[in-house]
């Protein structure tokens, strides 16, 4: 299935478009990548509050479960953004403020993690959350010890997931210092890009689990080198045909994930036009729109839509700015 | 215009009847149109240009007289001016160009009036201008030169292509991704003439996709038949598919 917008033929766009301009693919600004980024953090931190898993007293128990996820991915994409040298010290100052009010205000210090265990033993969730936490020195007994119980029983690894959040627990077990409940190279093979298929057929669902594979084989961007020769040659080919498409329909959000994807690569494009686009999409105080313009209305649902674009237009800058700043363009990897 | 569209379609849809039939068939009707049909179809002539001869290019039938001299016709009717683009100048070339390889033996003119007076044989018109251009302008500009994509095309149209093979191929991506079915077959088929497409690719699958998915239009489906029977030659069948 390739979705696209309409069924008919989109026609070029006209000369005067950004996808269309016969600029040579230059590589972007340094400081063009990194103000992305530092418009993104600077609003994530603003709206910090915006992630707690219970806005209200009475939000209902499988809301707050749903709440997680965001949390999740902060911890994950914030860990980059602290860890990462040339992020600059406010923004890993604000990095570090965000999880630190994550782990003590949204998990309240890891129960609310350990609640959720034991709601819903077998759920990976709560672990997928609490690893990038621990690796950044914070620390729950309890749901360690509920981890390691659970990952022992055979439905653990008999849990029917997609390839790509099966690879994603590899992962994760691996980064825990847990035995994999899959072979890691096995869980590769089944996913989407590990079988490199038909680049045309690419479409918005596809999309998403290219990019989460390639979060999952660097552990989110720390370790580029994670990246099967094979895996990046392909991506290497066909990832400026994506980026193309997705900046062309103004979907930021995936565009976001690509460019990560991009700096992920042995040799980062960085594409000058491509940044351009997307730091053009980025509102003034930083949010990043999913998709098209910004949207308005409430405040809460606003943040709801915005706070994953922005999250990985922090992402997605720190690891550009590190590849650009590392002046590893051009050389052999 | 809409009357110039419908002879454009009824002409290569004779073409693509012939490729895929194979056989020793004539573009059939071909010189038996009268009045305003006949000029009508001398123009959808000049638009398909070579490809009005791709089933005696492909399939190696000797030319017939009648498609040679509608081909002839066209391109004494709409020679390009000065001002013409390099499209129009490319496909006028390789119309001279397919009708003196069909006419002679050693690829020169035979004295039948079939090259207009005063372009050497042996000049190309410029390139230069897709030398440079980004992937998604250079695979635009290619599918618009698809009649030039034939086997054993030596144009310097042929040789940017197979230089930027990758490039044309990511082309080929973009164009499927927006349903864009007449770049899609342009791209695919000079990737099929130039044989520069990455495995990755999945070529064959992406011109049996493109003809399924668009190929009512017969200018789709004229592109999409010629590189398929490339495909096939290339691999050793020697007979195009059907």
């Amino acid at each position: 299935m390739i979705d696209t917008p309409s069924p008919g033929p989109r026609p070029d766009p006209s000369e005067d478009s950004p996808t269309a301009r016969a600029l040579p693919p230059l590589p972007a600004d340094p400081a063009l990548i990194h103000g992305v980024g530092d418009r993104a953090v600077a609003w994530l931190h603003r709206h910090r509050d915006g992630f707690h898993p219970r806005p209200e007293p009475d939000t209902p128990d499988r809301e707050v479960r749903d709440r997680l996820k965001p949390i999740g991915e902060l911890a994950l994409i914030g860990k980059v953004l602290f860890r990462e040298g040339v992020a600059g010290s406010r923004q890993a100052a604000r990095a570090r403020q965000l999880l630190d009010h994550a782990w003590r205000e949204h998990l309240d210090g890891g129960r609310l993690l350990a609640w959720m265990q034991r709601e819903e033993p077998l759920s990976p969730i709560p672990f997928e959350i609490y690893v990038p936490f621990r690796e950044l020195g914070y620390s729950s007994p309890e749901v360690e010890e509920n981890a390691r119980l659970t990952h022992g029983l055979n439905s653990w690894a008999a849990l029917e997931a997609m390839p790509v959040r099966r690879l994603g627990l590899a992962a994760f077990e691996r980064r825990f210092g847990l035995p994999p409940s899959v072979d890691p190279g096995e869980a590769v093979g089944a996913t989407w890009l590990g079988r490199r298929p038909e680049p045309w057929t690419v479409g918005l669902h596809i999309g998403y689990g290219i990019t989460h594979t390639v979060f999952h084989l660097t552990d989110w961007g720390e370790n580029p080198n994670g990246l099967p020769a094979d895996i990046a040659e392909y991506l290497t080919r066909w990832l400026p045909a994506w980026t193309d498409d997705w900046l062309e329909i103004g979907h930021w959000d995936l565009l976001g994930e690509l460019l990560v994807v991009d700096a992920c690569l042995p040799r980062p494009a960085l594409e000058d036009r491509v940044w351009r686009a997307f730091a053009a999409a980025q509102a003034p105080d930083g949010a990043m729109p999913a998709q098209g313009p910004m949207p308005e209305g409430d405040e809460r649902e606003v943040f709801d839509e915005v706070y994953h674009p922005t999250l990985v237009a922090a992402f997605a800058s720190v690891l550009a700015t590190s590849r650009a700043m590392g002046s590893l363009i051009g050389e052999p990897a | 215009m809409k009357q110039l569209s419908g002879a454009i379609h009824d002409l290569a849809s004779e073409v693509v009847s012939v490729l895929r039939d194979g056989g020793h068939r004539s573009v059939a009707g071909t010189g038996t149109a009268q009045g305003d049909e006949a000029v009508l179809r001398v123009a959808a002539a000049r638009a398909l240009g070579a490809d009005v001869l791709l089933p005696t290019t492909l399939l190696r039938h000797p030319p017939e007289e009648p498609v040679l001299a509608l081909v002839r016709e066209a391109m004494r009717a709409y020679p390009p001016g000065p001002d013409a683009s390099s499209a129009t100048v490319w496909s006028h070339w390789a119309m001279e160009r397919t009708v003196l390889r069909l006419t002679s033996v050693d690829g020169v003119a035979d004295g039948s009036g079939g090259r207009p007076a005063g372009v050497p044989p042996t000049a190309q018109p410029d390139v230069s201008d897709l030398e440079s251009a980004p992937w998604q302008r250079l695979t635009h500009q290619l599918a618009v030169l698809g009649a030039l994509a034939v086997p054993g095309a030596d144009s310097a149209v042929a040789e940017l292509a197979g230089r930027r093979s990758l490039d044309v191929s990511r082309g080929f991506v973009r164009a499927v991704r927006r349903r864009d079915w007449l770049q899609a077959a342009g791209a695919g088929r000079w990737l099929a003439a130039v044989d520069g497409a990455p495995g990755s690719l999945g070529l064959d699958a992406g011109l049996d996709f493109v003809l399924h998915m668009g190929g009512a239009d017969p200018r789709v489906a004229l592109h999409a038949r010629a590189a398929l029977w490339m495909r096939a030659a290339a691999g050793g069948e020697g007979v195009p598919p059907s």
